[in-house]
């Protein structure tokens, strides 16, 4: 394991480099980063309901409607983006509490279905309500984000809003995953027959901690929609769903870290082929790839490369047929 | 203190609890003996909430369980150490430990933990390691301790004997006297029914989900049926 110090370290390195960004990038990497840290909360917020061996695929569902609320509200209602930004967060955790509810009992591949399910509904609702979202010509014109009154204009500002949003979240996240709710989290995930033996409400706190990745998935999306300023129905669909899934295993779901990785780096690495048909294949290769080779996700690297230095020098003297 | 009667339990077609009748006076040990399929397990599970009775009475002290979730009958003082000990092997020692304290405060979660690491000394120096990585003796050790943290008044103890030699075997009827000290009944399910017997004040034998015999532990120990069918003397 990483020596104590290092931790600090590498967190004060990271943060300061995503400090830096729009010093020494141009607004290119500006907004490509600031989409990365969108996808980051997203991934990371998905974490709890996986803890509790829940196979949510439903998250781009609840990113949606806090985008759609959000900049309606803004658009329609001139209502500040901090309340806006609330209201959609606290919309989308409602309506996680409405699906999270009835579906609890339900395990593994069936409540997989329901929440790819409600994907599609939200998806179709958005594209057929025209009236309210201008369905599929698409929502425009949705206000910049701002803060106290005061518009973020420039392209720099806003990073640096949703910099600070994801390390806020992150920090919450992080806190909830190392208190006992979180231990309790991982009881149910690790075996929830026997958690509910030592008097664990397991209903009760699977339901917590989908409707939490909710709210955050609402409120990435709310800013999400005022960074952006054009909502388009099929964006929010399967594909983006499966994509958080994807970035939890890439990154590995032994660690907190592990969704924060997989984000970062598949966002990154999947930039060239962003809105094109090759972004399908791009995460499939990708998911195949850490699946066979690095079943513990990228997290799991460094310890793989160092076990694999071990065997090779282990085993130069009498060099063994096995591979 | 807990009074069951007629409780009959069904999975699916297969009745594996037929009318079966028992109480646990407080303080005292109670034990449920019997081979393989004999409905002990299922009693215990249908005491805890896990399966839903079809018919009969549980009360504890004057609260009926019949229809309360797990988590309730937990709340009300009854703890479940369950068969083949059930752990979180990829958790550590202590937060199995706090696990068993979750529905109680920090506060009293600390003085408990001092109360069981005075009986079981050895967790306390496993405490950061994982539950996967005991023995299996230990492994006991930290499911009966672990169902210790919420100060339950009764523990229902599922087969602690399984799989354990016969050291580590005393070793744990020696434990199950001194939590019996501390006031806390006790419903030992055993198919070692010497150890049954010999730590019970009363017992029942059960066999394919029905009573055939009870009786104060010493009188079943002589019984020569007992002592054929179970003790192999």
């Amino acid at each position: 394991m990483r020596p104590k110090l290092g931790v600090p370290i590498v967190l004060a390195t990271v943060v300061g480099l995503a400090l830096l960004v729009p010093r020494f990038g141009g607004d290119y990497y500006v907004h490509v980063f600031a989409l990365v840290f969108t996808n980051v909360i997203l991934a990371a917020s998905l974490r709890p309901s996986l803890t509790c061996g829940q196979l949510n695929i439903g998250h781009s569902a609840f990113m949606s409607i806090g985008a759609y609320t959000s900049a309606l509200l803004a658009k329609n209602l001139a209502v500040p983006f901090e309340i806006s930004l609330v209201c959609g967060a606290l919309l989308a955790a409602a309506v996680g509490l409405a699906i999270g509810y009835p579906s609890l009992r339900l395990r593994g591949v069936y409540f997989a279905m329901v929440t790819v399910a409600f994907v599609e509904v939200i998806r179709l609702i958005a594209q057929l309500w025209v009236s309210l979202t201008r369905g599929m010509s698409g929502l425009s014109g949705i206000p910049k984000p701002s803060i106290l009154g005061m518009t973020l204009t420039t392209r720099a500002s806003q990073y640096y809003l949703v910099l600070g949003l994801t390390l806020v979240i992150l920090l919450v996240l992080w806190k909830l995953e190392h208190s006992r709710l979180g231990l309790i989290w991982k009881s149910i995930g690790l075996g929830d027959n026997l958690a509910q033996s030592l008097g664990v409400d397991i209903a009760r706190h699977k339901l917590l901690a989908f409707m939490l990745g909710c709210f955050f998935a609402g409120t990435a999306g709310a800013f999400y929609a005022h960074f952006i300023r054009f909502l388009f129905p099929p964006e929010f669909g399967f594909l983006m769903a499966t994509n958080i899934l994807v970035y939890n295993y890439v990154g590995g779901r032994g660690h907190f870290v592990g969704p924060v990785v997989g984000a970062t780096f598949l966002s990154l690495l999947s930039e060239p082929f962003r809105g094109s048909p090759y972004e399908t294949i791009f995460f499939s290769i990708a998911m195949l790839l850490t699946i066979l080779f690095l079943p513990g996700g990228l997290i799991t690297l460094p310890r793989k490369l160092a076990e694999l230095r071990w065997w090779r020098t282990a085993s130069s003297p009498t060099p063994s047929p096995a591979a | 203190m807990l009074e069951v009667e007629n409780l009959w339990v069904r999975y699916g077609t297969v009745e594996a609890v037929k009318g079966v009748s028992f109480s646990v006076p407080a303080g005292s040990i109670v034990s449920l003996i019997g081979a393989n399929g004999a409905g002990k397990t299922t009693s215990l599970r249908a005491l805890t909430g896990l399966v839903k009775p079809g018919a009969g009475e549980l009360r504890f002290g004057s609260t009926s369980l019949v229809g309360l979730a797990p988590h309730q009958v937990v709340g009300l003082g009854i703890a479940h150490v369950p068969e083949g000990r059930r752990l979180f092997p990829k958790m550590t020692v202590l937060e199995n430990l706090t696990m068993g304290a979750y529905r109680r405060s920090r506060a009293d979660v600390a003085s408990t933990l001092i109360m069981v690491y005075e009986h079981f000394p050895i967790l306390k120096e496993r405490g950061r390691q994982l539950a996967g990585s005991l023995s299996g003796g230990e492994q006991q050790m930290l499911a009966i301790a672990r169902a210790l943290m919420s100060r339950p008044k009764l523990l229902l103890l599922d087969e602690p004997s399984m799989g354990l030699s016969p050291i580590m075997t005393a070793e744990v009827g020696k434990i199950i006297r001194q939590i019996n000290a501390l006031d806390v009944s006790i419903i030992l399910v055993e198919q070692n029914a010497m150890l049954a017997l010999t730590l019970a004040q009363y017992g029942y034998v059960l066999q394919t989900g029905q009573l055939v015999m009870q009786g104060k532990a010493q009188d079943l120990l002589r019984d020569e049926g007992v002592k054929k069918a179970y003790l192999g003397l």
